[in-house]
């Protein structure tokens, strides 16, 4: 009996381990919005990862830049090309630690992520604030923050200034499960 | 005794498994997550336009596009100050181009040169990939053009057909870096009537255009086509056509300036009728604007 009690023990230590602490997607979602009075520019990709550690609060995520899409086929060339480099830059990521959360709380928290927005070859520190719930079998995340495009190097012509915002609304939402 | 060693191995292996997983690594494995091996990626934007100069580059209207382009052709540069140097003497082209998939085109277009009308289509059946895929992409275009003059009254019985011709060709290009693309085009010219008994009805190039990337909106560009041997001994009028120009993009343009010693901007024309020679001043500067429309939804 003793050896069926420890051989019991064992697995569900590994199962703890290994299988509950890190929750992850490579479906995430993030659209973001340039708004001017001359017109609104709105860009989505589904191809987002996002990985979360719960024992640390780590949490980072990474996009490619190619895998935007727009309304129009210009649009996406202009961005790969004209600013966001994607050739030199094909990725964007956001690497930090959630602060003041409950790992284990059920409700819908919000939280704050403290960490580096790495784009376009420009990393800067940022907090962001976000939502994050418990799901049956991992977390929700979700985010709306803003992207200053000087912050990162990005560079809009005078000719284009009316056509597109210095600063773009990105949200966010990814659901992370078991990785 | 024995109860005992395996207790103590089971807790050891308990806590190793706690350790496998503690937080000292975990960082580290959020990055490997990221690391792992995505798929081949398609390579985009080789060239900023529809064309090279004259020639076709491998880009396409993506789905839903309507591509304008109004092309000018002026009179010859040597023509001196009396006629601006040619400006006081324009061709030009209006063309349209759809695209029917981000990789399938079809355009009309209508030149002054020749009163020449033309239907054509234009399919990237290969795209450049990055990672494992193709090292260049492949385009076939396939353009009929119909010439509009009308026929002299020398008491030859021309038909209709005799008024149209075809150019087939595959655009090969490969964009090496952001900066740098070259695209190699061996083209098939067949004119159903030539005007002379000293040309050929079927006429080979094979040409050669790059782009070079200054900067984000700006790019030279250059383009060569070289005319195959013929059957029939070669014209001495014809000339190889050699273009040189600039792209600049400003938002919803693309704006092409070009000097060149081919007068004709459609295929027919600067493939195998090209009779200016560079080295005596027979060149005209031109240009392309290209603007967007998008009409027609992307999915």
């Amino acid at each position: 009996m003793r050896h069926l009690f420890f051989l019991a023990l064992l697995v569900a230590g590994f199962d703890l381990t290994g299988g509950a602490q890190q929750f992850a997607t490579r479906e995430a979602h993030i659209s973001f919005l340039s708004e001017t009075p001359v017109e609104d520019i709105k860009a989505e990709s589904q191809e987002a990862s996002a990985i979360l550690d719960v024992a640390t609060g780590g949490l980072a995520f990474q996009v490619p830049i190619l895998s935007f899409h727009f309304p129009k086929a210009l649009m996406e060339e202009h961005f790969n090309e004209n600013y966001m480099e994607s050739a030199k830059f094909p990725k964007a990521s956001f690497r930090g630690t959630v602060m003041g959360w409950d790992p284990d709380g059920d409700a819908q928290q919000e939280v704050v992520a403290k960490g580096k927005l790495d784009m376009h070859g420009v990393s800067v520190a940022r907090e962001v604030t976000g939502t994050m719930t418990r799901t049956t079998s991992g977390w929700m995340i979700g985010a709306t923050f803003s992207v200053p495009c000087t912050d990162h190097d990005i560079d809009i012509p005078k000719v284009v200034s009316e056509n597109i915002a210095e600063v773009i609304d990105v949200t966010l939402t990814a659901t992370l499960l078991p990785r | 005794m024995k109860h005992v060693s395996f207790l103590r191995a089971s807790v050891a292996l308990v806590f190793a498994g706690f350790a496998l997983a503690s937080p000292l690594s975990a960082q580290d494995d959020l990055m490997d997550f990221f690391d792992e091996p995505t798929g081949p990626q398609v390579v985009t934007s080789a060239f900023k336009a529809g064309r090279i100069i004259n020639v076709q580059s491998p880009e396409t209207s993506g789905k839903g596009e309507m591509n304008f382009i109004i092309a000018h052709r002026f009179g010859r540069i040597s023509d001196g100050a009396y006629a601006l140097w040619g400006l006081d003497n324009a061709q030009m082209r209006m063309g349209l181009d759809y695209g029917l998939t981000d990789r399938l085109q079809v355009g009309v277009a209508r030149s002054s040169f020749g009163k020449t009308l033309e239907v054509n289509a234009k399919w990237r059946f290969l795209e450049q990939k990055s990672g494992g895929g193709s090292p260049v992409s492949l385009t076939g275009y396939s353009v009929l053009m119909r010439d509009g003059m009308r026929f002299p009254e020398d008491g030859i019985g021309r038909l209709g057909i005799h008024r149209i011709s075809y150019v087939h060709q595959v655009v090969v290009a490969r964009k090496f870096s952001p900066e740098f693309s070259l695209a190699l085009i061996p083209s098939l010219v067949h004119r159903n009537l030539v005007d002379q008994p000293a040309r050929a009805n079927d006429v080979g190039t094979l040409g050669a255009g790059f782009r070079y990337k200054l900067n984000n909106r700006l790019s030279v560009n250059g383009e060569y086509h070289y005319l195959l041997p013929r059957p029939i001994p070669d014209d001495p009028e014809l000339r190889n056509s050699l273009s040189l120009g600039l792209d600049i993009e400003t938002g919803g343009h693309v704006f092409q300036l070009h000097i060149t010693n081919s007068r004709g901007m459609f295929e027919r024309s600067f493939l195998s009728e090209t009779a200016g020679r560079w080295q005596d001043g027979d060149l005209y500067f031109g240009f392309n604007i290209n603007r967007v429309f998008q009409v027609g939804s992307r999915r």
